[in-house]
């Protein structure tokens, strides 16, 4: 089922629709901001010679993933739905 | 995670050159083609453990996608010694020797033309790319290194306006359009273009851009705006004269010069309804629809107009509504709010909604109908169809009839963040009956988010209709409001502006869309 959805996401194009959908949410309400500030005092703490992606990733994570607004999660999910129901009709 | 690439993927491109990495992120990242997202859907899972989530890397040597979360790429990468993988959803080189991503501007260059035509394949209008400086700005910021960091106490962009002689219905304008965002942006960025050039001392767009440099020069001292009034005087004649002015009329006599010296191209590139591209039409004007039906055989003939600012009566109802005489479209109107016909509008939102309701025209007024050809009675609905960025909204304090002429002093509540879904013409009358199942759904949810405005600059006028004076209340950045009261600036709070008798509201949109 999860791969049906994910096949269909990615073949008409909605996938690519819905993240920049996010993307455009998360620059919005300053989430995007956040994250970059709280990536440079990462960096600044550790140095940049000493810090790599995963080192990031593995920081910043819980958190990015908790300060989504509920709002933008709500739209997602929403936006989705009505996808579905759109391709089960057809 | 290194600036300059890595030596890895330097010898991996002389020997291989950008091909893999070209083919790869043509079909599996962006998927530039319909065929290219067919084969991305089908095949972009983990070659180990089947998932499709978890971070997929492609192996830049061979044919091979592994999950980067269950390490199933590294396993590759060691056991066949493939040490360059590129992530999937981001395009992003992995080198396992370095251990960490590497950038690399040739690689990018080819991520970024497939991303452009992979957006436009998928409808996507336009990407949002960060801003990357120009060689020629890079020198320009070389050459000027002083920066000015702006604090959250800063009094930048705030300054008096010395009052000439009546003129306070002038700068209380000068200062709500000091403010205005995306015309202080528009300016402050050197985007403004001179179309006067035997001589350029009569071009009201020049004189607003030195009015910006002005404001934002970190002067304190009041300035004193004489160029501007001469240039108001020469280019609107009734304004002219030490007479105290209208500040609404003031407002559109500027809007008006500084789009005709702005000279846009006609009918290029624009969506809004004056179909002129200039820095004023793109910020200020919405168009309005005016939908009329024929009360014999209900046809509706439909019109758009282009609008700058929208003015609002206050005080009773005049005119005879249509919820008591119109026949059948009665539960679509005015009722979902239960505004009473005969009470006076007491909030900006009362006054868009009897703004937006539909009016029957009367017996008086017959239009002739292109539907039935015959003169009939009918009904008018205003609704608006494109919403501006800038929503200014004009509350009729000074009632002018033949009779007399008086200033309403009524309080008009306005609120701090206004929606304006409820009153767009895809929600009102008679579009509403048909999508009101659908109301509660996703369609609602995203029209909602994309017409919230935010207050952010007010003009006041106390005194009578035959003198007074006018103030403005402004919004320098977030929350920081002020009250300037010609040369006198004083911090004010919200509860300050919202408490105050209003009479130009200016609000400005929350969401910009890409054209």
């Amino acid at each position: 089922m999860k791969t049906a959805v994910n096949q269909k996401l990615i073949e008409t194009g909605e996938r690519e629709r819905l993240r920049e959908l996010l993307r455009t949410r998360l620059i919005e309400c300053g989430w995007k901001d956040q994250m970059k500030a709280y990536c440079k005092d990462i960096v600044k703490e550790k140095g940049v010679e000493n810090v790599t992606v995963d080192d990031l990733v593995a920081e910043i994570t819980p958190k990015g993933r908790a300060l989504v607004p509920d709002a933008v999660k709500r739209e997602l999910l929403q936006r989705i739905r009505t996808f579905l129901a759109q391709q089960t009709k057809i | 995670m290194s600036v300059h690439g890595c030596a890895h993927l330097a010898s991996f491109k002389s020997a291989k050159g950008t091909q893999s990495y070209r083919v790869l992120h043509a079909y599996f990242i962006a998927g530039i083609t319909e065929e290219a997202r067919k084969k991305k859907a089908q095949t972009c899972f983990c070659h180990t453990c089947c998932r499709h989530t978890s971070r997929l890397h492609a192996c830049l040597y061979c044919v091979y996608f592994g999950c980067y979360d269950g390490k199933h790429i590294r396993e590759h990468a060691l056991s066949k010694k493939h040490n360059l993988a590129v992530d999937i959803s981001y395009g992003t080189v992995f080198c396992f020797s370095c251990g960490d991503y590497v950038y690399d501007k040739e690689l990018e260059a080819i991520a970024k033309r497939h991303r452009r035509k992979a957006a436009k394949l998928n409808g996507i209008k336009e990407q949002y790319y960060e801003w990357e400086p120009t060689n020629f700005e890079l020198d320009l910021l070389r050459r000027n290194p002083r920066r000015k960091r702006i604090s959250d106490n800063s009094y930048i962009g705030l300054r008096g306006l010395i009052n000439l002689g009546n003129t306070c219905f002038m700068n209380c304008i000068v200062q709500a359009l000091m403010h205005t965002p995306l015309l202080r942006d528009y300016f402050l960025a050197d985007r403004n273009v001179c179309h006067f050039q035997d001589d350029p001392s009569m071009c009201l767009v020049c004189e607003m851009s030195q009015l910006f440099q002005e404001f934002y020069s970190g002067k304190s001292t009041p300035h004193i705006p004489f160029r501007l009034l001469h240039l108001v005087w020469t280019h609107a004649r009734h304004l002219a004269g030490y007479e105290q002015q209208d500040a609404h009329e003031f407002f559109i006599a500027t809007l008006d010069v500084l789009h005709r010296h702005c000279k846009g191209t006609n009918g290029l590139s624009s969506s809004n309804p004056h179909h002129c591209n200039c820095i004023v039409d793109q910020i200020f004007t919405g168009g309005l629809q005016s939908d009329v039906v024929c009360q014999a055989c209900r046809g509706v003939s439909t019109t758009i107009d282009p609008f700058w600012d929208i003015s609002l009566d206050l005080g009773p109802s005049l005119h005879l509504q249509s919820s008591t005489s119109g026949p059948n479209s009665t539960e679509s109107m005015g009722n979902d709010i239960g505004l009473n016909e005969d009470m006076e509008p007491t909030s900006l939102l009362d006054c868009l909604e009897r703004f937006t309701r539909p009016e029957h025209l009367g017996s008086s007024a017959k239009i002739k109908c292109n539907g039935c050809q015959s003169y009939q009675e009918s009904t008018k609905q205003l609704t608006m169809k494109k919403l501006p960025v800038v929503a200014s909204f004009h509350l009729k304090r000074f009632e002018h009839s033949t009779r007399f002429h008086k200033k309403i002093s009524t309080f008009i509540s306005f609120p701090q963040y206004l929606d304006m879904t409820p009153f767009m013409s895809s929600r009102r009358g008679k579009s509403s009956n048909s999508s009101r199942a659908s109301d509660n759904g996703y369609t609602n949810s995203v029209s909602i988010a994309d017409n919230k405005y935010c207050l952010f600059a007010v003009v006041n006028h106390i005194g009578t209709i035959e003198t007074g004076h006018y103030t403005a209340y402004i919004r320098q950045h977030r929350d920081q409001w002020f009250k300037c009261d010609d040369h006198l600036i004083t911090r004010a709070t919200v509860q300050d502006v919202l408490d105050s008798e209003g009479y130009l509201l200016f609000y400005h949109k929350q969401i910009l869309e890409y054209e």
